[in-house]
């Protein structure tokens, strides 16, 4: 059997956040981050493709159930999921929440959790902030 | 730490005219091989860009390059191509075909360079929206 086969699911979530770099000058910050500076934050729908693989089960054709997964993720993205990145969540107290360190952030969590599935394998993740732009995460091998 | 890669990908559109012919092909084998592509007086594609740079963000801006600057070293290149017609207005085209092949390759030149520092990691260009070119640096 081929042991490549990768599955893909995706999900969505909305978030708001800010760009902000505290040891900046406001002229600095406005400079580098655009109109991502605004106090308030302003939102995003994003989309996540979660790619796994490993061995595909015998007894069910899956590499994993795609309810599981389902289950799995979206239990994760509860936390992320209508918040303020920047305030709600505890990952970017020191971290500005681009596309590029969400998108290291969740797939440290999704790894996390997919750790106890013996065999399973985070392969990638690709995270859209908006339908020009993404962030991809990957294991180096 | 478990090594990761990181990338970012951006979404650019263009729009050029070109014509597909061969300079050591005569008109029936031209038309034979590049068929309406062929037409004597060019056509025209919006062509997507897919840019994908890779590298470690930055600790203070959180980005692999802030998108401004990615928006300014783009926008360097493919203004040359915009509203253009490839092989009449482009030096490159001039002696070689407008394919895909050949502006994905001619693409990665001008942005490796605009980039810097090795950032590019990948193109995929769309021609329309069922053919589309890719290119990587391959490591």
């Amino acid at each position: 059997m081929n042991e490549n086969v990768t599955l893909t699911r995706k999900f969505e979530f909305s978030a708001s956040h800010r760009y902000w770099n505290e040891q900046w000058s406001r002229e600095e910050n406005d400079r580098t981050f655009g109109h991502n500076t605004s106090p308030y934050g302003h939102g995003h729908n994003y989309d996540l493709y979660v790619t796994v693989g490993g061995p595909i089960s015998e007894k069910t054709g899956m590499i994993i159930n795609l309810s599981e997964l389902k289950k799995i993720v979206n239990e994760i993205l509860l936390e992320f999921d209508h918040k303020y990145l920047n305030l709600d969540t505890p990952y970017f107290k020191d971290k500005i929440p681009t596309t590029e360190n969400l998108a290291l952030v969740l797939f440290g969590l999704i790894d996390k959790k997919l750790a106890g599935y013996k065999s399973l394998i985070l392969k990638r993740i690709r995270l859209f902030v908006k339908q020009d732009t993404y962030a991809d995460v990957w294991r180096d091998e | 730490m478990m090594a990761l890669k990181i990338s970012l990908t951006r979404i650019y559109i263009f729009s050029a005219a070109h014509r597909l012919n061969s300079e050591i092909l005569d008109e029936q084998k031209n038309l034979e091989v590049y068929d309406k592509c062929n037409n004597p007086l060019g056509h025209g594609h919006n062509y997507k860009l897919e840019i994908t740079i890779s590298g470690i963000p930055d600790r203070e801006t959180g980005m692999i390059l802030s998108q401004g600057q990615l928006n300014q070293k783009v926008k360097n290149v493919l203004d040359e191509l915009n509203y253009k017609h490839l092989d009449n207005e482009i030096p490159f085209f001039k002696h070689r075909i407008s394919s895909g092949e050949n502006i994905v390759q001619y693409l990665w030149d001008q942005l490796d360079e605009s980039i810097g520092r090795g950032m590019l990691y990948h193109l995929k260009l769309w021609e329309t929206n069922n053919n589309s070119f890719e290119l990587d640096r391959g490591r």
